[in-house]
């Protein structure tokens, strides 16, 4: 008896399926968890010794937050299924507005982020298996060690002290200069971020590549491939690179995914007015409305990208579609 | 068959090798000369110099909205654009802005009726516009009030507005607010400013992001831009109603950086000219930055700890309550922790305030009448612990503060050291800040080291009436003292200032004899300015220091 063999189509419509079903999961966990924490929304108002308890409760009520949980979930997850989030408890805009408005900055940031870490990781790995055992690698390996090992806070809280505070190069924060704001000035405003986000992957990335790599070395292939008389150059760059990227490019796929949500600790750090820096903003003051669409959206990026990921997968290995 | 490991991998001959790091090296090193040359693309400083034409002020956090009546969080951007009918100065007085004087009952201004209630007539100064051209009003005024108890609109707070029964407005520079209670603290109603009637009247104003965003008002500054998550241009009005040479400064551009030591490095850099309230741990690091000045003013605020009698029955003891206070060495803790840039204060009012005084019963630092105090309520350390206790129990509990906050934490260690040596046991538990409010609003907590945002008057009902505990209030140490409700609502219900003095005079003598909190030293502001910035006066209270905005001026 044969095992029938599902269809790509089939087989995509059952991950699309799971998905929707991992989603809803998802929605019922990150509202009971964001409405476990303490305070709410109406907790900055508390601050405030002008805010007469009469207030708290008018409010409560204009929010929707005076019915149970679950009306306030239902109502929510009715919303947002049919593309109404809602509006923000903080500023009484809609939700999808104030998302929207921080993407194009995270995307930028993250875009030049991975390319660098890219950049920095995949030669970084190659010498590394290359001259396993050698200085080149016992170099990288250390410098990876420590570039994961580093606090990022503290990272990039000292490359604003020494090329912006001391050096006086680049600036320390924000996007762009005000009054400025050209290619140039954007790129500059770049650099320390993207440094500081490329760092800690490039360093993990690194490490990835130099086990891909020494696997595939150490693979038989490569004998038959050497014994063609293919240049060393070629047999590294070609033949085993090409082998070694494979859960490379998984776990590239994946950071994205997490970058996405939004690099909250470089986010913040740089003022960089992205999705992190609005995430962190929005937890400060209990935003739900705002935090739960982030939250969706992040939670279905992952999802996205992990089936992406499987997808370019099966279409740089045909042995695993096989 | 599997090859042995060693000769799975390839080396690449040395040559080759080198030639490759050296091709690399090349390309990284022409990399490196363009970032660098990028990098100092510009003029070679991370930022610009502060000027007539830009000042750039560090703001902690982005607004959530430029509404003044919508936000919760503090007014200084705002205040540029939109004015009050009165503010408050540098030493917390209420001065006329857009009302030509403040009312008052000498002035005629506040008459109280007999019916308990009592009517404010507002004089509106003449000529002021909106930015927009169109004139000032009384009809502003009325709208706003009824604006803000109508059931369609959720400002932040309708203190004080919920006892407006209706307001006349026989000319358009007279508003006639008629109170159904008296209401001390009607001379800053209106510090919010008033309500644009022509634009927002019929408009969901809750959803009126045109305005929220970028509000009309009669102030030096309209805003030019808000670029989310970035910053907020204000441009200056050229028409300003104090006449052609106000304000000073062209622009003022209040930029987003969330995060303290991002903003204490972007003054540094010079990338910002202005951060306000900045934490007295940063002070030594930037007293010594060029081109910079911290300016101190004495604040309205004070940190104490609040003892919630309710939670923990040895708090119930005034004899326990004042052996805390005696136990604490609160001038070791300014000279030190604070590096002497606060000072000890032994109330809920504050020196700047012209309810204060001094005269009040005190409790200097004496570790051994502490013991005695401790003593004499039976708590006795029969076991040797070091730790007093009474029939089996311990005199111990939690002192809650504010995780992340630096000198807070190290007070509260300083306070735990500090009443260890009279035999009490405080544990420390740091919560972070939104949590923390909650929680002081449920009264699940033992004790707390926290302070308040006072308001410019001295009202102190909200936080020692006894029918004042949450939710209907801020009493939060849970105190009911008959005296002292009395003294309280007294002073709440009298418009005369020397009357009211006199109720709040005895009302700090009466705080001090029942020591409800452990006052420990004001909360003193720091503002990093300019050194070339002229005019600059600094504000004890949540005004904010922009409230004389049009006279700063760059040398």
């Amino acid at each position: 008896m044969s095992i029938p063999f599902a269809s790509p189509a089939v087989t995509i419509l059952r991950r699309i399926a799971a998905a929707v079903v991992l989603l809803l999961v998802v929605s019922v966990l990150v509202f009971a968890l964001i409405h476990a924490a303490p305070g709410g929304p109406l907790t900055m108002y508390l601050e405030n010794p002008n805010v007469r308890p009469e207030d708290i409760v008018r409010l409560k009520k204009a929010l929707g937050l005076d019915r149970s949980l679950a009306e306030q979930y239902i109502a929510w997850l009715r919303g947002f299924v049919v593309g109404e989030w809602g509006y923000s408890f903080s500023d009484g805009r809609p939700v999808a507005e104030r998302l929207a408005e921080r993407v194009p900055a995270t995307i930028e940031l993250m875009a030049v982020s991975l390319l660098l870490a890219a950049i920095a990781a995949v030669p970084a790995g190659v010498v590394s298996a290359v001259r396993r055992g050698r200085f080149p690698d016992g170099t990288v390996t250390a410098i990876s060690l420590a570039g994961i090992s580093l606090p990022v806070f503290w990272f990039g809280l000292v490359l604003q002290l020494v090329f912006a505070v001391a050096l006086g190069w680049l600036p320390s924060s924000g996007r762009s200069s005000v009054l400025d704001g050209g290619l140039v000035d954007r790129l500059r405003h770049m650099i320390l971020p993207a440094i500081m986000l490329a760092a800690v992957h490039a360093a993990a990335w690194s490490r990835y590549v130099r086990a891909g790599m020494i696997d595939v070395l150490g693979q038989r292939f490569l004998i038959s491939v050497r014994a063609r008389g293919v240049p060393e150059r070629q047999v590294v760059l070609r033949h085993a690179l090409r082998n070694a990227l494979l859960p490379f490019v998984t776990v590239v796929l994946l950071d994205a995914a997490i970058m996405v949500s939004g690099a909250v600790v470089t986010e913040s750090v740089f003022a960089w007015p992205g999705l992190g820096g609005l995430f962190t903003e929005a937890l400060a003051r209990r935003d739900y409305t705002v935090l739960m669409a982030f939250l969706m959206i992040s939670s279905a990026t992952v999802i996205v990208l992990n089936l992406l990921a499987d997808a370019v997968y099966r279409q740089l290995d045909p042995r695993v579609a096989a | 068959m599997s090859l042995p490991t060693t000769q799975r991998i390839p080396f690449l001959p040395a040559r080759r090798m080198r030639d490759r790091v050296s091709n690399a090296s090349r390309r990284i090193s022409a990399m490196a000369l363009g970032a660098t040359m990028l990098a100092c693309g510009g003029d070679g400083r991370a930022g610009r110099a502060p000027s007539g034409e830009l000042l750039i002020v560090g703001y902690d956090r982005e607004p959530d909205t430029l509404n003044r009546f919508s936000t919760h969080i503090l007014e200084d951007i705002q205040s540029c654009v939109v004015e009050g009918l009165t503010t408050t100065d540098e030493k917390m007085n209420v001065i006329p802005l857009l009302a030509s004087e403040v009312p008052s009952p000498e002035n005629g201004g506040v008459r109280l009726r007999p019916d308990g209630g009592m009517d404010v007539t507002w004089k509106l100064r003449p000529g002021i516009k909106w930015h927009d051209g169109v004139p000032f009003t009384s009809a502003d005024v009325k709208f706003t009030v009824e604006t803000i108890n109508s059931p369609d609109y959720n400002p932040e707070s309708t203190e004080g507005f919920d006892r407006i029964a209706s307001v006349d407005t026989p000319d358009s520079l007279t508003a006639v607010i008629h109170y159904r209670e008296v209401y001390a603290p009607y001379a800053i109603q209106f510090i919010r400013g008033a309500l644009p009637r022509h634009m927002l009247e019929g408009k969901d104003i809750d959803r009126a992001t045109e305005y929220n965003r970028n509000p009309l008002g009669t102030g030096p500054y309209r805003v030019a831009e808000w670029k989310t998550g970035e910053y907020i241009l204000l441009d200056k009005v050229n028409d300003y109603w104090r006449g052609p040479e106000y304000p000073r400064i062209k622009r003022i551009l209040f930029k987003f950086v969330p995060n303290t030591n991002t903003r204490i490095n972007q003054l540094k850099a010079g990338e910002v000219h202005v951060v306000a309230l900045v934490p007295w741990d940063k002070y030594r690091e930037l007293k010594d930055v060029p081109g910079l000045s911290i300016h101190s003013t004495m604040g309205n605020s004070y940190e104490h700890v609040t003892l919630n009698e309710r939670q923990v029955e040895a708090f119930r003891d005034v004899r326990v309550r004042r052996a805390l206070l005696l136990a604490t060495d609160r001038e070791l803790i300014a000279r030190t922790i604070l590096d002497g840039l606060a000072p000890v204060t032994d109330g809920a009012i504050q020196p700047i305030s012209w309810a204060y005084t001094d005269s009040v019963r005190r409790y200097p630092f004496d570790l051994a009448a502490a013991r005695a105090q401790l003593d004499t309520a039976g708590w006795t350390d029969a076991d040797r612990d070091g730790i007093r206790e009474r029939n089996g129990r311990p005199l111990s509990f939690t002192l809650m503060t504010q995780a992340g906050f630096a000198i807070r934490e190290n007070v509260a260690q300083a306070l735990q050291r500090q009443w260890r040596d009279a035999g009490v046991d405080a544990k420390i538990q740091l919560v972070d800040g939104t949590a923390i409010s909650n929680l002081w609003f449920e009264g699940k907590f033992d004790a707390m080291l926290h302070w308040w945002h006072m308001p410019s008057d001295p009202e102190l009902v909200s936080f020692f009436a006894s029918d004042r505990t949450p939710p209907a209030g801020r009493n939060i140490n849970y105190i009911a003292d008959d005296s002292l409700t009395r003294l309280v609502y007294a002073a709440d219900r009298t418009v005369r200032q020397v009357e009211r003095r006199r109720y709040l005079v005895a009302a700090q003598q009466r705080l001090a004899e029942l020591v409800p909190e452990l006052p420990l030293y004001n909360v003193t502001r720091l503002d990093a300015i300019p050194a070339t910035l002229e005019n600059f006066k600094g504000n004890p209270t949540n005004t904010g220091i922009f409230w004389n905005v049009h006279e700063w001026q760059l040398r």
